[in-house]
This record gives structure tokens, C-alpha cells and sequence, in this order.
């Protein structure tokens, strides 16, 4: 069981995630997203069909 | 020792009614997930609110009176409390059920981030789903699910994080050592939010800031989370082992649709917890931390500065790159995890002074932000344009025909720490190495057998005499392994009980 005193370790997993690549390394990662501007075919788009009033009639009770 | 788990509390709407009645519409949503009726089993008994970590047993929480007066409304609805709550525990260990008018799903306690990331995201799509058949039911994409923490009118509701702490830890020196980290955390885990709001008030806008939820502190410790609610939530319910544990229930957190601030989120939390329990915390006292916070959030510039105790100030980027020192000095080569964690913390610092862009895609208030500037570009609007809060709104949206967040994902902008296969097993089976996935083990192989349960134990039916699962002090993965391997083996949960009775009373 736990040892109280000294938080348990785990002894040498594999990495728990992959190395996020910096800008000039390629690999099987996460990709770098390509943050120029959301695309304007379909995000934009998705955007605009957004109701402007969607906020004004959204109601919530307090949760915790 | 380590084992968190995340709750997240959802919006919930119905755009073909005037009036939604979020008791019925979150009950409904949860119930759209069973394929057979709904049979009561958790067990409530081992849940008290009042009783406060600092020693004692509050007689009334600030929601009391609020929620008496639900109760009485809900007492003449055609349905039991426990029909109301509609309380399910999943063959994945996670719970989902409708607390506080909101559908709520709990993760199965998980060891590593990448258990955790794996099972919140299949929360998001079990409730998604459950929301497919309720609306296929009312014959259109009627009811519509939101992971975010405000309605814009002074309504919050919360995601929390939890963690499995040693008792042993003096709780002051827990307060100490967290509060000007909760206070900064939003710089890296903030959600993003347009207005201004306070709790029970409207919503001013024209601003935006990092943090849904800074608008709703209101206090530094409480036992309460729906009214005067704390930076440290000071609720005394370990769901384990109350000799040797402490449940540290933080409610302060945004809910994340960014897989990588989520596990920015709790792995630097993690983190700063060894920090405490080594005694090599920063030592920083701030002299206001709730007023604090609210002026960290609001300024998306990051120059903002809290005044401590000795009379110096900081910001929020300082009391983080303080907290990422002591750790990187403490902490680096710990395991692979927290090494993880210390690279992207560090580097996540760096990029938010310098390279801000960086970060679309790996900060939910960074990439709300990047979208809602080239929305205000395009269409030539005002920041005080009431459409942006609407678009905040439907950042969060769990559609993935809908959710904006869940568009950018799908066009490859948002970084993906998961892979379908990780969200896919985690939609059936539990964390291998925690009690979470046991309790699945138990739902899928003993359905009709369980009569009862919580976090923390498991009662069987049958026989004369009870068969009870305690997991109370279940911690160390070999034992969960063990106690895994009896249970698939076992012909009945009677026999697994008694054979890991056995197993643990006997001399190793």
C-alpha cells in the first residue's frame, strides 16, 4: 500500500505524451496548427451562421 | 501517490422553446444514454457538503435556501429525487448523471494526463451522443450542450478538478502554497470569456478576459461552490481513506476545450502539489488574492500587476514563472510526466510573452481570442457587438457540426494530444491502473449484481450476507491490478471479494 511519507513514483514509463514539435521539426506529434487566419471557406462561415442573439436568450441556473 | 479526475458540469439549452426547464432537459439528456430503464444505484450516503476541512461541520451552505425552494418546485414534478438525479455509473468507471440542473459527467480517477485527456474528451462525446438520440427523439437538433462555465447573465457552473492528497499535509500549508498559483493558473488554463459579469448580475460588454470563472470568486476559502464561492474550495470529502487522505476539490477551473490546456492545467497542479508536500513552494503571500484574480483575468495583455503582502508586485506570467522555477528545480527527472509537464510549462511562458500565436490551438483563451479578432476584422464589428458573446457561446458547443472549437479541431488548428483510438477506449473501459477502471470492470461484468455505489466502495447483492468492494485506501496500481485480474477471473462478485479479502489479509 502508499507510503505515506514519500509520494509514490512511477519507475520509468514510456513518454506520456509526445514532444510538442517547435516550428522546423516534423514528427509523429501533434502537428503545428497553421494560425495564419481562421479559413474563410469554413470557419468563417460556421462563425457567421451563428445566431447574433444566441447569448442575449441563452439561460442557465447556477451550477456549482 | 497521484490520482485526479476531472467533473464538468454542462450548459444545457432547447432552441425550440421559449422556456426550457433545465430539470426535465438535463434529466432527458442523461436518460437518452441508458438502452434500458434507468435502476437506482448510487449510493449518496457517503456525501456531506457541510463538513469543512478546517475541522468542522458547517449546519448550512449558502445554496441551502436557493436549493430548498427548487426542492419544493421539484416536489411536485411526476418523478422521484433519485428519477431527477438519474445517477449512472458507466462500464468506463466515469459517472454521468443531473446535478444542479445540469448534466453532469464525472471522469474515472486516472494516474497520467494521458488517461485523463482520453477520458474527458469520450465525456464530451458521451454526452454529445446522448444529446443525438434525445434530439432525434424531438425530431431536430433541438437541445444543444455547452463545456464552459457562464450563461452571460451571472449564472456559473463549474468543471473541477481533483486530486488525491496526503493528509499528512497541514491543510494551511495546502492554502499557502496554492492560492497565488490558482490565482495565475488562468494565464495558461484560462477558457477565454467576452463581458464582464459577477454572480446574479449582467453581463458588461466590450471586454474580454482570460477566465470564465474570475468573475465569480468571490471569497479566498469556503466550504460553498454556488454562492460566495472560493478560490479553495474547503469541502471535506476525500471519497477515501479520511485517516490518510484529502480530496483537494478545486472549483476555480475553467472548463477546456483545448486538450493541452487541460493537461497543462492539472499536471502543473499536480506539480505544484509535490512542491507543497516537499516544502519547496514559492513563498508568496498576495495581499488581495480575490480582487487579484479578477484583475489577472482581466487583462488579455498579461502586464497586469497584484500587489503581495511585503508590498511588491507581480504578474500573473511572474507568480507562474515562479511556481515553473521551483518545480524545474525540485522536480525535473522526477518520471517522464513531470517532465512533460516542466517542458510545456516552461516553453508555454516563453511563447506567451514572446510568440503569442503559438499557442492557437493549445490555449482555449488564445485561440477564442484569434478567432473572435479576425471575426470582429471580417465583419467590421465592435467588441461591444452583442454576436461575440454569441460566439464565445458556441466556442463550447459539443457539436461537432456546431462547436467552433470543435470546427478549428477538425480543420487541423487545434492541437490534439489524444488519438481517436485513446478517446474510442476510453468510451468503454476505465484507466487500467486506478479503482476508476475497476468500478467499470464491475459495471460491465456484474451489472445485475450491484446494488450499490460510490467513488469509494461497491456493495453486491445476493447471498445472506453483503458483499462489500472497499476501496477506500485502493491507491498503488499493483494492487488495483490485482484486485483487477480477481474480478475478471472470479464466476461472482462474492467470490472476487472474498478471494481479494483473502489476498490482501495474507502476509506477502
Amino acid at each position: 500500500m502508499n507510503d505515506m511519507t514519500m509520494p509514490e513514483r512511477r519507475k520509468g514509463p514510456i513518454d506520456p505524451m509526445p514532444k510538442s514539435p517547435g516550428p522546423s521539426e516534423e514528427g509523429g506529434g501533434p502537428k503545428r496548427p497553421e494560425t495564419g487566419s481562421p479559413d474563410k471557406d469554413n470557419l468563417l462561415k460556421r462563425m457567421r451562421k451563428v445566431d447574433p442573439k444566441q447569448a442575449e436568450k441563452y439561460r442557465q441556473r447556477t451550477g456549482e | 501517490m497521484r490520482l485526479f479526475g476531472i467533473e464538468t458540469e454542462y450548459g444545457i439549452t432547447r432552441d425550440d422553446l421559449d422556456e426550457v426547464d433545465p430539470v426535465v432537459e438535463s434529466m432527458e439528456v442523461v436518460r437518452a444514454h441508458l438502452t434500458a430503464s434507468f435502476e437506482r444505484r448510487w449510493d449518496y450516503a457517503g456525501e456531506d457538503p457541510h463538513e469543512d476541512v478546517r475541522g468542522f461541520r458547517v449546519s448550512g451552505l449558502a445554496q441551502d435556501q436557493e436549493e430548498d425552494e427548487f426542492a419544493k418546485v421539484d416536489a411536485h414534478r411526476p418523478f422521484s429525487f433519485h428519477e431527477m438525479k438519474s445517477d449512472l455509473v458507466l462500464p468506463n468507471g466515469a459517472r454521468f448523471y443531473n446535478d444542479h440542473t445540469h448534466p453532469e459527467y464525472s471522469t474515472p480517477e486516472c494516474r497520467s494526463l494521458k488517461d485523463l485527456l482520453a477520458h474527458d474528451r469520450a465525456g464530451e462525446r458521451i454526452i454529445q451522443r446522448a444529446a443525438d438520440r434525445r434530439n432525434k427523439r424531438l425530431g431536430g437538433p433541438h437541445v444543444q450542450l455547452y463545456k464552459n462555465n457562464t450563461d452571460f447573465h451571472g449564472h456559473s457552473y463549474g468543471c473541477h478538478d481533483n486530486y488525491l492528497v496526503s493528509r499528512s499535509i497541514p491543510f494551511p500549508q495546502l492554502v499557502a502554497g496554492l492560492l497565488p498559483f490558482l490565482v495565475s493558473r488562468q494565464v495558461i488554463a484560462g477558457a477565454g470569456k467576452v463581458g464582464i459579469e459577477a454572480q446574479e448580475s449582467g453581463c458588461v460588454p466590450g471586454a474580454y478576459q482570460l477566465s470564465q470563472r474570475a468573475d465569480f470568486m468571490e471569497t479566498e476559502l469556503s466550504v460553498d461552490t454556488m454562492h460566495n464561492r472560493p478560490i479553495l474550495n474547503t469541502r471535506d470529502e476525500p471519497h477515501a481513506d479520511r485517516n490518510k487522505y484529502r480530496r483537494l476539490h478545486l472549483i476555480i477551473g475553467d472548463a477546456n476545450m483545448c486538450e493541452y490546456a487541460t493537461a497543462l492545467k492539472v499536471g502543473t497542479t499536480q506539480l505544484v502539489l509535490d512542491l507543497i508536500e516537499r516544502g519547496a513552494a514559492p513563498i508568496l503571500e498576495l495581499e488581495q488574492p480575490v480582487s487579484a484574480i479578477k484583475q489577472v483575468s482581466r487583462d488579455p495583455d498579461l502586464k497586469a500587476t497584484v500587489r503581495q503582502k511585503n508590498g511588491r508586485t507581480l504578474s500573473g506570467l511572474e507568480i507562474q514563472e515562479q511556481y515553473y522555477l521551483a518545480a524545474q528545480r525540485t522536480l525535473a527527472g522526477t518520471d517522464a510526466e513531470s517532465d512533460w509537464v516542466l517542458r510545456e510549462w516552461g516553453e508555454t511562458l516563453r511563447l506567451l510573452t514572446q510568440e503569442r500565436s503559438q499557442l492557437v490551438g493549445k490555449l482555449d483563451w488564445v485561440t477564442k481570442l484569434w478567432l473572435l479578432e479576425t471575426f470582429v476584422r471580417e465583419e467590421r464589428i465592435g467588441w461591444d457587438d452583442p454576436w461575440l458573446a454569441s460566439l464565445d457561446l458556441e466556442y463550447h458547443n459539443v457539436s461537432a457540426e456546431r462547436g467552433l472549437y470543435l470546427g478549428l479541431e477538425a480543420e487541423g488548428k487545434a492541437w490534439r494530444m489524444t488519438s481517436e483510438a485513446d478517446v474510442e477506449q476510453a468510451l468503454s473501459t476505465g484507466p487500467q491502473d486506478t479503482r476508476g477502471g475497476l468500478r467499470g470492470l464491475c459495471v460491465r461484468r456484474f451489472p445485475d449484481q450491484i446494488k450499490s455505489m460510490q467513488w469509494e466502495r461497491i456493495q453486491f447483492s445476493g447471498g445472506l450476507i453483503p458483499k462489500t468492494l472497499e476501496m477506500d485506501d485502493l491507491f498503488n496500481p499493483e494492487d488495483v491490478k490485482i484486485c483487477v485480474e480477481i474480478f475478471e477471473a472470479a464466476a461472482s462478485p462474492a467470490d472476487a471479494v472474498a478471494t481479494w479479502k483473502q489476498r490482501k489479509d495474507s502476509p506477502s
